[in-house]
């Protein structure tokens, strides 16, 4: 396996990264107003925490999966027009070429959630170097995993439509069933309305463990929030899972297409 | 102007509107996802608020997010115009022995319409949720709210037909969405606008999406909502109705000739 045709790869999907600057501005304008806006207005309103404060670092991931997520809509678009025949006849192996594509999806989410990062450290605080460090690869780890789900479902459709009602499903899923918008204690209510199973997917759920080391570091300790490895364990395990299917579903199926 | 011919063209659009099977899926399981998921965490992590104003969050964000489901549906109508520029169709329908008026007006009424169907279902289960107040107050809303969807459509084709690029427009009403859904009581009530930020809480007071979502609320009985008369709800809501409606038919009127949309 050539990392040099890896690299290839990436650096194609970032030029076409950059194609959608308009698209990635628009969505920080979307992201910064959730912040800057429902979060300041939610802070009037909880008592339970510092809706503020708790809701930067949920949105450095709302972010990167958003970002993330994009590489499927590239993916899908490519098999819809026929493009994976060219890029098929490249000069590199399946396997290079797909695990180029999850790492490209994943090191886009990393560079678009960039910004938010430092937002939030400069309104929380900064991490220090090992923290950092932690923060990063957990990201990391997560964007890989969701560009993974994202390639994954994109070439299993070649309805453009489809693809995007199951986006839907997996960013709803994801995304309500954790504690990227509200803390985990509060979404314990859910037991008693009979929906016990949510409370369990949203504390294993990866978007769960990577908004809460997040906040770990950059939260005063008062709030509650303790790093632990298995944090990094729940993320790295999603990721690999992910990233393999995404692999091994976007050598075969695009072959058999 | 022929009101067949207006009929003809509205038609056409709620035919089209059926086609996306998709799309009415998804933003059914958005519905139910705001609803059963978010709605009723955050409701209870603003427990306190709630009891301040005598309100339950429930029902106000329920209500909020049906206005939410209106409004959005009712933009749709601009990726159809975006959707024929691209393959053509606009050519054909400049063909047709309808005059621009017609076709215009008819498209913009079409947009309202077919998310009032849309909407309908979902209004139908919200309203056996949250009850009704007074049925004229609930008849004085609903017609307040087609306003709002059929001015929502018009500001949908005036968008479209002021921008060339489809990505650029979808970017706007993204951008646009974010702000005008934020800055408006859809979600929160104005009392915690004007504590958190009193420039968003006067930005609120004149959105349509507030007096959409206030004069709903109104009309349930979902109390310490409504912060203006229903007479200045209906005002409001009748001026931006009739100022993208009548503003956007001639825009787009004007646009139309010579092929300048392209």
């Amino acid at each position: 396996m050539k990392v040099k045709a890896i690299l290839h790869v990436i650096e194609y999907d970032f030029k076409n990264f950059f194609r959608y600057r308009w698209f990635i501005i628009g969505l920080l304008a979307m992201n910064l107003a959730d912040l800057f806006i429902s979060a300041i207005v939610f802070t009037q309103m909880t008592s339970i925490v510092n809706y503020f404060q708790f809701f930067a670092p949920g949105l450095a991931v709302v972010g990167l999966f958003a970002s993330a997520f994009m590489i499927g809509r590239e993916i899908n678009m490519e098999v819809r027009r026929e493009i994976h025949h060219y890029l098929l006849s490249l000069p590199m192996t399946r396997a290079e070429l797909a695990i180029g594509r999850v790492l490209a999806g994943g090191l886009r989410g990393m560079l678009y959630m960039t910004p938010l990062l430092i937002t939030n450290f400069i309104l929380l605080r900064f991490p220090t170097p090992p923290e950092l460090l932690l923060i990063l690869l957990t990201l990391l780890l997560l964007a890989i995993g969701i560009s993974g789900i994202s390639i994954s479902i994109a070439v299993s459709t070649t309805s453009f439509e489809k693809f995007v009602t199951a986006r839907s499903v997996v960013y709803y899923m994801l995304f309500f069933c954790s504690s990227v918008f509200y803390p985990i204690s509060v979404i314990q209510i859910l037991e008693t309305k009979g929906l016990g199973f949510l409370v369990i997917f949203a504390e294993v759920n990866p978007l769960t463990n990577g908004s809460d080391m997040i906040r770990s570091f950059l939260l005063p300790a008062s709030d509650g929030y303790v790093f632990s490895p298995l944090m990094l364990l729940n993320v790295a395990i999603f990721s690999a899972m992910f990233a393999s299917l995404a692999i091994f579903a976007y050598m075969k199926i695009l072959q058999r297409h | 102007m022929g009101l067949k011919k207006l009929w003809l063209v509205i038609e056409r659009d709620l035919r089209m509107f059926m086609q996306y099977k998709f799309l009415f899926i998804m933003r059914g399981i958005w519905f139910v996802a705001q609803v059963a998921l978010f709605g009723l965490v955050v409701n209870q992590m603003v427990q306190s608020a709630a009891e301040v104003l005598d309100i339950s969050y429930f029902n106000y964000y329920v209500a909020g997010v049906t206005i939410i489901t209106l409004y959005s549906t009712s933009m749709f109508i601009g990726y159809d115009i975006f959707e024929e520029a691209e393959h053509g169709v606009f050519e054909y329908l400049l063909t047709l022995p309808i005059s621009r008026r017609e076709l215009v007006l008819g498209r913009s009424i079409g947009g309202g319409l077919r998310s009032f169907i849309y909407v309908g279902p979902l209004l139908v289960i919200v309203l056996l949720i949250l009850g009704v107040s007074n049925p004229l107050y609930l008849l004085v809303a609903i017609a307040s709210l087609f306003l709002f969807a059929f001015g929502v459509s018009g500001m949908s084709i005036t968008i479209a037909v002021a921008m060339k690029s489809g990505d650029k427009y979808d970017i706007f009403i993204g951008v646009l969405d974010a702000l005008i859904v934020r800055l408006s009581t859809t979600m929160y009530p104005m009392l915690y606008l004007q504590q958190a930020m009193p420039p968003y809480a006067a930005i609120a007071n004149f959105n349509p999406l507030t007096y959409a979502s206030d004069m709903f609320r109104w009309a349930t009985g979902v109390g310490g909502s409504i912060q203006f008369s229903p007479f200045v709800g209906v005002l409001g809501l009748f001026i931006f109705f009739f100022s993208f409606t009548f503003v956007g038919v001639v825009f787009y009127e004007r646009r139309l000739e010579g092929g300048s949309w392209q």
